[in-house]
């Protein structure tokens, strides 16, 4: 074989494509737009990740371990004795908390610490690492910044520094600068606010208390001196590995990246359908050529390695123009995905994207591999295909025919197969997808039978409204199934994935509200500018809680506090609330156990939410440990709520209680009820007006918390919304090409009933129909395979990721919008091919090459 | 010329499925064709001509029976070797030109050779030469769909020339042209051939085309029959009393046609 042919042969192709300068763009636009979702993604989540990690890594410098107090707080006097008493020089004491920097909008992390004990654990916080003693600690409130802050607050050393923490507005003078050496510890420190350790108990009002203490402990020696440290420890205090706490933030977002990452995949999958369809295209058009060059002697695997170079080229392209449109999306995805993880998980301030040679080998391997997948049936079909047939015209038609049903066949044994794969106990959520995965492909699979039932319905309608012009749309349908058959479920797949996606959404949405409409059942909210939208993790100061509680109107007050404690279960978030037996009025519980509300009470008895339940296989009866300040106590569970606010979960448990084993007396929440005589709004009122100058804090009624939750909720749906808009533009796209490109190719056809006395408006009457009843199976067909969608993604893809009970919400508004789309999508395909066929002289199309 | 037979068709039959029944297109067919000859078969549309040609061409398989090449029984061998013989032996001219569209008239010229494997610069040399044999040598450039019919013919012929196959089938090659540029065409299709001593084999319903064979036979009712007085075919053949099963040993040597091809050689045909 030489060169010189396959040059040849390689021309031949290549000019093909150029000739068809609209499937050829198509088919790139189908990778380039899949692989720009994946890669997108994926560079947001993993920008994400680096930043979380250069953040920690930073902030935990060369510390091993670290000593923490049971709840969110350790008694300074632990540091004392462990470094004064016992004599542990590789110590230091560490306050860290968050607040907002005035001409910034996003929130520091700032960072109390002892710069002399700082020495041998961060770079930049110590005296090595330029910290200037003398202005550091003055006694007066300073804060060191890097100087990357510095120089976008146009400020200098000296000034003053206006920072909030929890709502309430401090004044920090600017003690020096840290010098950001490199890229890496700028991006690390571009977040932080450092002080010293005072300033810090100042600023989150903890006076006498630490965070926690970091420890450089020696390999050397490992196991003895953790012994020591462990034996010299009071109850209610933990040793723990200083990785452990970032690991637990980290796996935080697993689910939530993972699905996303689904996500991306599914448009990949939509993708790949357009790849699919415009392959089968270029290759069913080309049929005749294939014919006459195997007549000359081509052999089926030079065919073979004819289309999948082409894939190859299609791919190449698809995926270098996916991955630079893919950075551009994902620079407008991390805003969103920080944003929800923010709302959702913890602090992350993410300034600039990293691009990282990971997810751009995935995104090639995924371009690529994606288009030579969908190419490599139409290539084989091209190769199979006797070169006496292919001589001839039309065989590839009544091979599908005969395929039909064993298509079908195929198709129903997949999508069973998809339903098995979710009768697997602990299948996780890679299961649930693939189950997915394994619906979409068996329906597509059930398509063109589908087509040909479906036609055999509407036919007669059209008929009836369109007479013999209806008849035959319809009946083009039918006849030209191997090529219409794949751009309907191109569309089918579309529109579901859209369908299933928003019925999830919706589903959620309406479950979340109807929850907080239980959940919410006091006037008034009074609540900390916390951090993170979803967690109480500031405090209310002692002086505000006191008045508003003698404010005139407010009949009754109940309080909650949150924090993060140690339990067998590693971190959890615990909420307490002195609503006592009332909190049955609150609370919707899945599972409860007889008497409960009065044991919860008077009893040492806990509830939990039923995503922790999930997240950690416990239920009723089951008793968790929580590392208190007396020490490791277990407690029964009795109870299990919903509750939507997290997906962690939480523990709950009377203030009653956790007053008698912590000694924390702060409160993060109030919720006011008020008398008959005052109106809730002037309430709300009379409280802002008493809370100025002591604590800037938001009061909210109800109906305001209520609508400011819903808020959030849609924020941290935004990126899935996003997404599935994408999706759809994907679809829609696609769809509009394959269609356009199934009647341009029948130009001829058309030519042929002009010549026979079709006028041009027959003739706009005959395609638009025909891409109308294509539209119309489509969205027919997206309603039930969308449903499906959405059931998985509901009841096991949810419930697998989260531990979240939802009830399954369809809105017949969503189901007409996705009718709408494929009808909408197809007319307007119908619109060029039939302006151009109606403009165009007919004797042109009829001329043989 | 050498009457050593090039092609022998053995007890050759083939039939098709259509629908519940089975139509015998080729049935128990004997033929021995002699190197450097040149063949017109005749035959209604759905004679099974075309079928004929695929068994000859390896583009078919037989039901039974033998087609040797040379020695060679080409029914036996699989897909890609009979893809490949085909590559190296035999030169095509359809009806409908089927000239690939999207290489130009040299590069459809040189395809064969290249795929021959033959050396890039020689393969160029040889598919000029063919192109100016048959008038196009300025047309090299131009895509099939500037050519007219009776250019892209010519340049299918160039092409079915240009790699030396041992024989040349021709299916209806005048069939899409008007009567005198398919005279042209034709005239200059069989002095080509005879000029460089191929064999060829053209099917056609064309009676006339007859005058231009070395041996005319018939396929009727899937067996073929010899057609020996080539000026008088037409009539003979409308009358049918002179068929007769032939069979490899009696297949006739006849006398070369009589009209001056040379003439239209020079001819270029004019843009349709």
């Amino acid at each position: 074989m030489s060169r010189h042919h396959h040059d040849l042969l390689w021309q031949s192709s290549l000019r093909f494509l150029l000739q068809h300068p609209w499937h050829f763009l198509l088919s790139i636009l189908g990778v380039a737009l899949g692989v720009a979702m994946v890669i997108s993604i994926d560079l947001s989540n993993s920008s994400a990740q680096r930043a979380f990690s250069l953040s920690a890594e930073a902030l935990t410098g060369k510390a091993t371990h670290q000593i923490q107090g049971s709840g969110d707080f350790l008694s300074d006097q632990v540091y004392r004795d462990l470094r004064l008493t016992a004599g542990y020089r590789n110590s230091a004491p560490v306050i860290d908390g968050y607040g907002r920097v005035q001409g910034f909008d996003r929130t520091f992390q700032i960072l109390g610490v002892d710069p002399i004990a700082e020495g041998p654990f961060r770079d930049f916080s110590s005296q090595d690492g330029g910290i200037d003693l003398a202005k550091f600690i003055t006694g007066q409130p300073t804060a060191v910044i890097s100087d990357q802050v510095l120089e976008d607050l146009a400020k200098n050393i000296g000034d003053s520094l206006q920072v909030s923490v929890g709502g309430r507005p401090f004044d920090l003078f600017i003690a020096g600068a840290i010098a950001t050496a490199n890229q890496r510890s700028q991006q690390a420190l571009e977040s932080v606010l450092l002080v010293d350790i005072n300033t810090a108990q100042q600023l989150f009002d903890m006076d006498g208390q630490l965070s926690r203490i970091d420890l450089i402990v020696p390999d050397e020696n490992l196991e003895a001196i953790l012994a020591s440290l462990l034996a010299g420890l009071t109850e209610g205090t933990r040793l723990v590995s200083s990785g452990s706490r970032t690991d637990t933030l980290s796996q935080m977002t697993r689910a939530f990246e993972l699905n996303l990452q689904a996500l991306s995949l599914l448009a990949l999958l939509v993708g790949m359908f357009l790849i699919y369809n415009t392959m089968t295209f270029s290759v069913v058009q080309r049929l005749p050529l294939i014919g006459r060059l195997r007549a000359l002697g081509v052999t089926k695997s030079e065919v073979l390695s004819m289309i999948v170079k082409e894939a190859v080229l299609i791919g190449l392209i698809g995926t270098i123009l996916g991955i630079t449109a893919g950075i551009g999306l994902a620079q407008f995805l991390l805003g969103l995905v920080t944003q929800s993880i923010n709302d959702l998980y913890f602090v992350l301030s993410v300034q600039e994207l990293t691009i990282e040679l990971i997810p751009v080998l995935k995104a090639v391997t995924l371009g690529l591999g994606a288009t030579l997948l969908a190419a490599f049936w139409p290539a084989r079909e091209a190769a199979e295909a006797e070169v006496s047939t292919v001589l001839r015209r039309s065989s590839s038609e009544s091979r599908l025919a005969q395929r039909l049903p064993s298509l079908a066949l195929t198709g129903l044994a997949v999508g069973l197969a998809g339903g098995g794969i979710l009768l697997f106990p602990n299948g996780g959520i890679i299961a649930g997808y693939s189950s997915l995965l394994f619906v979409i492909i068996g329906f597509s699979l059930l398509i063109p039978a589908l087509i040909v039932g479906l036609s055999v319905l509407i036919r007669p309608i059209l008929g009836a409204l369109n007479g013999l012009i209806g008849k035959m749309s319809v009946r083009g349908v039918v006849t030209e199934l191997s090529r219409t058959s794949v751009a309907v479920a191109a569309l089918v797949v579309a529109v579901a994935a859209s369908v299933g996606v928003g019925v999830m959404v919706d589903s959620f949405r309406v479950t979340v509200v109807s929850w907080l409409e239980s959940q919410l059942q006091a006037d008034i909210y009074v609540q900390p500018p916390s951090a993170v939208a979803r967690k109480a993790d500031a405090q209310l100061q002692a002086e505000l809680v006191r008045m508003f509680k003698e404010t005139e109107g407010v009949a009754s007050v109940h309080s909650v506090f949150s924090e993060d404690v140690m339990t067998t279960f590693g971190s959890s978030n615990l909420v307490t609330t002195s609503l006592g037996a009332k909190a049955s009025e609150s609370y919707q519980t899945k599972e409860i156990q007889d008497g409960f509300w009065e044991q919860f009470a008077q009893e040492e008895v806990i509830m939990i939410s039923e995503a922790y339940a999930y997240r950690f296989g416990i239920g009723m009866g089951d008793s968790l440990g929580i590392m208190t300040d007396k020490g490791m106590q277990s407690f029964p569970i009795q109870a299990i709520y919903f509750d939507y606010a997290s997906d962690m979960g939480t523990i709950t448990m009377n203030r009653s209680l956790y007053d008698r084993y912590f000694d924390n007396r702060a409160i993060s929440g109030l919720a006011l009820y008020a008398d008959d005589k005052t109106e809730v709004d002037v309430l709300v009122n009379r409280l802002r007006d008493r809370a100025v100058g002591v604590q800037e804090v938001f009061i909210r009624s109800n109906k305001g918390l209520r609508e400011a939750s819903i808020e959030i909720f849609d924020r941290t749906f935004t990126v899935t919304v996003v997404l599935r808009l994408l999706a759809v533009v994907v679809a829609f796209v696609g769809i509009l090409s394959s269609l356009m490109a199934l009647q341009l190719e029948r130009a001829r056809e058309h030519a042929v009933l002009r010549a026979n006395g079709m006028t041009p408006g027959q003739l706009w009457n005959y395609v638009i129909t025909q891409t109308g009843v294509m539209g119309v199976i489509a969205g027919v067909l997206s309603i039930p395979l969308g449903l499906l969608i959405s059931y998985v993604l509901v009841y096991v893809i949810n419930l697998r990721s989260f531990g979240w009970t939802l009830e399954f919400m369809v809105s017949p508004s969503l189901l007409i919008q996705a009718v709408g789309l494929a009808v909408g999508a197809a007319l307007l395909a119908g619109i060029y091919p039939s302006w151009k066929m109606a403009r165009a002289n007919p004797a042109d199309a009829l001329r043989s090459e | 010329m050498s009457n050593k037979p090039i092609i022998q068709l053995k007890q050759l039959t083939k039939s098709y499925q259509e629908g519940s029944k089975r139509r015998l297109v080729l049935d128990q067919l004997d033929l021995s064709v002699a190197e450097g000859q040149m063949y017109v078969l005749l035959g209604r549309s759905g004679s099974g001509k075309s079928t004929m040609l695929n068994l000859l061409s390896g583009i078919d398989k037989p039901d039974t029976g033998q087609v040797i090449i040379d020695g060679t029984d080409i029914s036996k061998m699989n897909e890609k070797d009979r893809t490949k013989y085909r590559r190296d032996n035999i030169g095509f001219v359809f009806q409908s030109f089927n000239l690939i569209s999207t290489l130009t008239a040299f590069e459809n010229v040189v395809l064969p050779l290249s795929l021959k494997g033959n050396d890039p610069a020689e393969s160029e040399q040889k598919a000029q030469f063919f192109l100016d044999q048959v008038g196009l040598g300025d047309r090299g450039g131009s895509y099939p769909d500037r050519l007219s019919g009776g250019e892209q013919q010519r340049v299918a012929i160039a092409r079915a020339l240009a790699h030396e196959p041992k024989f040349i089938l021709a299916d209806e090659p005048t069939g899409n042209l008007d009567y005198k540029t398919g005279s042209m065409v034709l005239n200059m299709l069989s002095d080509l051939v005879r000029k460089n001593g191929r064999t060829m084999i053209i099917a056609t319903h064309d009676r006339e085309m007859g005058q231009i064979a070395d041996q005319v036979l018939e396929l009727r009712e899937g067996s073929l029959h010899a057609m020996d007085a080539l000026s008088n075919v037409a009539e003979q053949s409308e009358q049918d009393q002179f068929s007769q099963s032939v069979g490899s040993s009696h297949a006739t040597e006849s006398t070369k046609p009589t009209q001056d091809i040379n003439e239209t050689e020079s001819t270029k045909a004019s843009n349709e």
